[in-house]
């Protein structure tokens, strides 16, 4: 569960990045991010994540007040939460396998155990053939779909996905989002930020429009009975 | 993935324990292999830790034979009662045999003045000086072996015995042994100074080393705590690092240190024979690497430790 009340986010720079947002994503909701570039989007995953703190209001996720996290407290945090990242966020010096393995590694799974999850989050989103490749040697859409594969292997509550179809063509998009719906159907709360109006409108799903950093349309409201 | 996933998720996350092993296994081989892609460098580094840990570790070493030295010189001490003139021969002897009860004197020799003059007019030469003499001026005298451990103890008992009416003037011939004594005790206070020296400079040698193993790895550091990984986890690689700079260093000074022995071992133990000493330079003891090693693998791992905390904790996210 993910809970946003009256939120502000102002960088040190003095600039408004989000500005008295309010929303709720329950428990196995769905719901996008949408706006212009510099609307907020990737600062409001960023609060999530707890990547970076708000200025004012409260943030509250799977039931922790991220204005009062401790420091030591924010790994197992993260390690419950999924993020696809705009820029991937991968190692280069290892293989598509153990970048994916990383959480569960983390998370002192076993070798064996480790390879069988990856193998199946790999497979999800269609990289088996790849996973003793290095990021370098594959293409933007590839290294983004690995980046997903990681954020789904350790079965997070919450997966965050920025722009996670940036790099992808409108099939491998669809194909993406059918990914993102199986985690949805069991129970998996996902925010996703994306630009890309035709994608969300094929989806139906509850989005979130920003602008300038305020909230200014929420169009799932209806959909949460 | 989607079947039955959170009543899996308990069953597959392995004990604590096991993990920690596992983690610390796999982090130990892999900081292994990170020293072993730089090996030069990695080498200059075990060799200057090396060098900073032999040289208090060579003083303790000396000052441990001179320590054994002192006691074979106290083995061989004496103590010198010269008697009252006057004194009768069988006074004498009721002394001697009275200083036999005390548990601190392994053995007495009573040294009569007739002796003693005859003993004196036998050194080449002096026969007609002795001749010469109206009188015997020499005094009667008891020639002590203490059974003690040290010089405070030979010091108590000279001036107890110079508290028996009959003892004109006890003389301990300790020169040499206070000359050793205080030498040791310096020898002791340098390797001290110098160990709080070293140990101060091998922490910000090892820490340095770990640091920039840390910021070597910065982008790989920052993208772990995104996706959850603890300080522990993210700082152990490194805490194996200072641990096997620590280790290999502290190898190689004992191996260094067994080598300086080596080339020691026969002049040293000339002069030493030349003192009349059974003391012979032990070659390295198992017990020397043993310390090395360890301290060596400790401050490694505590300078790790901090500069983990430091550098790690540095890199935000
Ligand atoms: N680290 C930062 N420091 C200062 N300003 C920032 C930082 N990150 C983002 N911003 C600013 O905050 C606003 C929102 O940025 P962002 O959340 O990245 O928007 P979006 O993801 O919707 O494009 C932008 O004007 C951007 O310039
Ligand atoms: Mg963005």
């Amino acid at each position: 569960m993910i809970s946003f009340d009256k939120v502000s986010k102002q960088y040190i720079s003095g600039q408004y990045a989000l500005a008295g947002v309010s929303f709720e994503i329950a428990k196995g909701q769905m719901a996008f991010v949408t706006g212009h570039s510099g609307a907020g989007k990737s600062t409001l995953l960023k609060l999530v994540l707890a990547t970076e703190k708000c200025s004012s209001g409260n943030v509250v996720v799977n039931g922790t007040d991220l204005n009062h996290i401790r420091r030591r407290e924010i790994p197992s945090f993260r390690r419950r939460i999924g993020m696809v990242f705009q820029d991937h966020q991968l190692l280069n010096d290892r293989s598509v396998a153990d970048n994916v393995a990383l959480p569960l590694d983390i998370s002192g799974f076993s070798r064996r155990d480790a390879l069988r999850r990856v193998r199946a989050a790999l497979d999800k989103v269609g990289l088996l053939s790849k996973e003793k490749k290095f990021p370098a040697a594959l293409s933007g859409g590839e290294q983004q779909r690995v980046g997903i594969a990681r954020a789904v292997v350790n079965r997070p509550s919450i997966i965050l996905a920025d722009e996670p179809t940036g790099n992808l063509d409108p099939e491998l998009s669809m194909e993406t989002m059918e990914v993102f719906e199986q985690f949805k159907n069991v129970g998996v709360s996902l925010l996703i930020a994306s630009h890309d109006i035709s994608l969300i409108n094929r989806m139906e799903y509850r989005t979130l429009i920003l602008k300038g950093g305020a909230l200014i349309g929420d169009t799932g409201l209806g959909e949460l009975s | 993935m989607s079947d039955k996933a959170s009543s899996k998720r308990r069953h597959e996350n392995p004990s604590n324990l096991i993990k920690l092993l596992r983690n610390h296994r796999k982090d130990a081989l892999k900081s292994l292999a990170r020293m072993l892609f730089s090996p030069l460098s990695s080498s200059m580094t075990v060799i200057v830790i090396a060098a900073a840990l032999l040289l208090p570790s060579l003083l303790f070493a000396f000052n441990t034979n001179i320590a054994a030295l002192l006691g074979e010189f106290q083995n061989n001490a004496r103590i010198v009662l010269y008697l009252t003139r006057g004194t009768s021969d069988t006074q004498a002897l009721e002394v001697s045999n009275s200083l036999l009860t005390s548990n601190a004197i392994d053995s007495v020799d009573f040294i009569s003045n007739e002796e003693a003059l005859l003993s004196f007019s036998d050194a080449a030469g002096f026969s007609q000086i002795v001749a010469d003499f109206e009188a015997n001026p020499l005094p009667a005298s008891i020639v002590i072996t203490p059974n003690l451990a040290g010089l405070a103890e030979l010091d108590q008992l000279a001036a107890s015995l110079d508290q028996i009416p009959e003892v004109e003037l006890v003389q301990v011939d300790s020169l040499w042994l206070r000359r050793l004594a205080a030498i040791s005790e310096l020898l002791v206070l340098a390797a001290r100074v110098l160990g709080l020296i070293v140990l101060l400079s091998l922490c910000f040698i090892i820490g340095n080393t770990v640091r920039s193993h840390i910021e070597n790895r910065r982008d790989e550091i920052k993208i772990i705590k995104l996706v959850g990984g603890t300080h522990s986890y993210i700082a152990r690689p490194f805490l194996y690092i200072g641990l096997f700079y620590g280790l290999l260093g502290g190898l190689l000074a004992s191996l260094l240190q067994a080598l300086i022995f080596l080339s020691f071992r026969n002049p040293l133990n000339e002069i030493f024979s030349l003192y009349d000493s059974s003391f012979t330079l032990p070659l390295l003891a198992p017990a020397m690497l043993i310390t090395l090693a360890f301290s060596g693998a400790t401050i490694g791992w505590l300078a790790a430790i901090i500069s983990a905390y430091r550098y790690v904790n540095a890199i935000s996210t």
